[in-house]
């Protein structure tokens, strides 16, 4: 069954962590494997010895096209992304400044292009783009490029409300206004504050074309702040819910509510820390670096999210699987992204119809755009 | 004396500010104080950024797209393993400069008349007048195939390097034995055909021969000493030299310590030792080409000072690149007239570019 996954960091990965994303997954694991390669396991810190204190880990990689094409992962959401954040430590892969983050989103940008002109992934700008690549996966072939919809993490490479227009043209169709820490336009995950004054006429902007907002990574009052100012199609790409884990990075269910009331959907994200009741995204100190769960565990979410809306119009799949993290917090039972076709068997087990395990699969992000694309 | 106009042919400015994440807009000393510990021991301190080039009246830089394919790059640990990749990188370095263009803070030179508008303008600069950009590239990679070039050259790009450290998609470079691979030719082909100069910089010496031999448009080395003065590969041989000054090439006079001092050991770290070389150093290479070559028209200037390395690489007594406004004395008192010492910092640039357009 066709899965949409409506939150990858493709270009990221490819870009900043030097991954060459048309190879396989084991090509890829055995390349970036600490003991073969003598390299610590962040080869792009910029070190050069590799001897600092600093070293960060970016987990054993679970995301490539092949493994896509594998599991009928056919369509998905990635991303340019290239937040302005004052660095630190911690928050390497930020951007110090905004000239910066524009130049890297463009070179986010010119990958995917690198990528389409090669025939491994084909953009989708319209309706006409969708109904075609989903066509072309209900008969897929091994080279059946897979589709991709241009989403923004963090808008800070849009220069300027101007700017949008181009940022359309090119192919962005999703955009959430912050990330982590305090960006160009609001405050995102992590921080107390709402949007910045440059937010509205950017929305504006994003307005008078048919973007969709991701409310995932605002603030609190960010999130509030857009629902008041913003009367366009809203998503949650990679979101859980707070009803059963804590922290601003979930979504409480007012927040999800008013999602459901703007018939927006919610992506299930595959990572421990945000199906961990004992993780509260507000306090770092509770995190865990290994996974105990399996994907049985991300159900719960669905369910929660089902039962507030009464049907499952509304859950997505946005798995953030190359987000920062691997197989090491994926689901203890998730070896590849390949396996969220077993993830559907699970919504089987767990009483889903099949209408239902369609819907969430692909049905729901294609109901999105379809009705909100010309 | 004023201060005059200097053409630096090699810096790597988008590298520094897109993958370092350093912020360019404001002097060397402030950047020292936010680049974090990881990024002082690999790059050092920082000396180039627009404010310090301005300060220097350094008006107009070769500024690069640098993207290599090395799956072996154990070093610098940027090296990507596929072009689509080294694509990506590589227009976000053009991104990066359309930027700081759209904000008024550089020009492109794109021909000719450009290139004269801003060398008249450094003749007495104010205090917004723009910094020239030449757009180079340092490794080919970044150009996907001979049908890319045209893409590139609208882009801006003038001046081309087929290889960096490593085996790129075109050839053998640094570091490496072997030359030009298949690919080359074609590529070679559509440069000439675009007019877009061949930077011999970085090839190996089989590579540079069949470079030679293949391309016939204009050459240059970016940024490159001599080898009769400081062993390795990575130095131009009497004989390489003689053969860019046939070609009527320029050769930019690079300041990293490691192309200027023997006794410098390149895999002890840059803070554990200690450097002899100064400017008179650069100076010595200078006149080397200019010995070999009876005359002072195919040396020029290609710092490369924000090539990976700070301070700590550099020749003693430069702080910023703004320090190379001592170069013109230094040269005088090496008997260079006006018109040399003026040839050396701009003037052969500015020759080669005009012939080449």
């Amino acid at each position: 069954m066709l899965i949409i996954d409506g939150h990858l960091d493709m270009a990221f990965n490819a870009l900043f962590h030097r991954r060459d994303l048309t190879r396989s997954i084991q090509e890829l694991r055995e390349r970036e494997d600490p003991v073969r390669s003598g390299l610590s396991s962040h080869p792009d810190s910029l070190e050069r010895r590799g001897d600092s204190p600093y070293t960060l880990y970016k987990g054993v990689t679970t995301v490539s096209l092949p493994e896509m094409r594998r599991a009928e992962v056919g369509i998905m959401l990635t991303t340019i992304m290239a937040r302005v954040q004052a660095p630190s430590p911690t928050t390497h892969n930020a951007c110090r400044t905004r000239h910066t983050a524009e130049a890297r989103g463009r070179a986010h940008l010119a990958y995917y292009q690198a990528l389409e002109r090669r025939g491994e992934v084909t953009f989708i700008k319209s309706k006409d783009d969708l109904e075609r690549s989903v066509t072309a996966w209900e008969n897929p072939q091994p080279d059946t490029p897979v589709g991709l919809i241009l989403s923004m993490e963090s808008a800070d490479p849009i220069d300027s409300p101007a700017a949008v227009a181009e940022w359309w043209e090119a192919g962005l169709r999703s955009v959430s206004l912050t990330h982590f820490g305090v960006n160009t336009y609001g405050h995102g995950t992590g921080t107390l504050g709402g949007l910045y004054p440059t937010a509205y006429p950017l929305l504006d902007a994003m307005r008078e074309t048919e973007m969709i907002i991701d409310l995932t990574h605002a603030s609190d009052q960010a999130f509030w702040q857009i629902l008041d100012y913003w009367d366009g199609p809203v998503h949650a790409s990679h979101c859980m819910c707070r009803a059963l884990v804590q922290g601003q990075r979930m979504l409480s269910d007012d927040m999800l509510r008013a999602i459901i009331e703007r018939d927006g959907v919610i992506g299930i994200v595959f990572i421990d820390t945000m199906v961990n009741p004992q993780v509260n995204w507000d306090k770092p100190s509770t995190f865990v670096s290994q996974a105990a769960r399996p994907m049985q565990a991300m159900i719960e979410h669905v369910d929660h999210i089902c039962q507030l809306a009464g049907n499952s119009r509304h859950v997505a799949i946005g798995t953030d699987l190359d987000g920062g993290f691997g197989r090491e917090l994926a689901p203890v039972d998730m070896d590849t992204i390949a396996d969220l076709q077993r993830f559907l068997d699970l919504l089987r087990r767990a009483g889903y119809s099949e209408d239902d395990v369609a819907a969430i699969a692909h049905g729901n992000l294609l109901r999105l755009f379809r009705d909100n694309w010309r | 004396m004023a201060h005059q106009l200097i053409i630096d042919a090699h810096l790597d400015l988008a590298f520094s500010a897109v993958q370092v994440n350093r912020d360019l807009t404001v002097p060397a000393a402030t950047v020292r104080t936010q680049d974090g510990e990881n990024v002082r021991r690999s790059f050092g301190s920082c000396t180039v950024t627009w404010p310090e080039l301005r300060r220097g009246h350094v008006g107009i830089v070769f500024g690069t797209v640098m993207s290599r394919i090395d799956p072996n790059d154990e070093w610098t640990r940027s090296a990507m393993y596929c072009q689509d990749q080294c694509h990506g990188i590589g227009r976000g370095h053009v991104a990066y400069y359309q930027v700081l263009e759209r904000e008024g803070l550089i020009r492109f030179i794109h021909n000719v008349s450009d290139l004269n508008e801003l060398v008249d303008a450094w003749q007495a600069p104010a205090a917004d007048t723009p910094i020239g950009l030449v757009l180079a590239m340092e490794s080919a990679d970044p150009i996907l195939s001979p049908d890319n070039v045209a893409e590139w050259w609208d882009l801006g790009l003038r001046m081309v390097s087929l290889a960096h450290y490593g085996i790129s998609s075109y050839s053998h470079g640094t570091g490496t034995e072997g030359g030009l691979l298949p690919r080359a030719k074609p590529l070679l082909e559509a440069l000439a055909a675009a007019g877009i100069i061949v930077d011999l910089t970085h090839t190996t010496d089989q590579a540079f021969r069949e470079t030679l031999e293949t391309y016939d448009g204009p050459v240059a080395a970016s940024h490159h000493n001599c080898r009769a003065l400081v062993p390795g590969q990575r130095q131009l041989s009497d004989e390489m030299i003689k053969a860019i000054v046939e070609r009527d090439g320029v050769i930019g006079a690079a300041f990293d310590t490691w192309m200027l001092d023997p006794a410098w050991e390149k895999d002890t770290p840059a803070y554990d030792q200690a450097t002899s070389a100064t400017l008179d150093t650069v100076v010595d290479h200078i006149d080397h080409i200019a010995q070999l070559a009876g005359n002072a028209r195919h040396s020029g200037i290609g710092t490369d000072l924000d090539g990976g390395f700070g301070t700590e690489q550099s020749p003693r007594g430069l702080n910023t690149i703004a320090d190379l406004q001592q170069l013109p004395d230094l040269l005088e008192k090496r008997g260079y007239s006006a018109e040399d010492v003026t040839g050396i910092l701009s003037g052969n640039w500015t020759r080669l570019l005009s012939r080449t357009w």
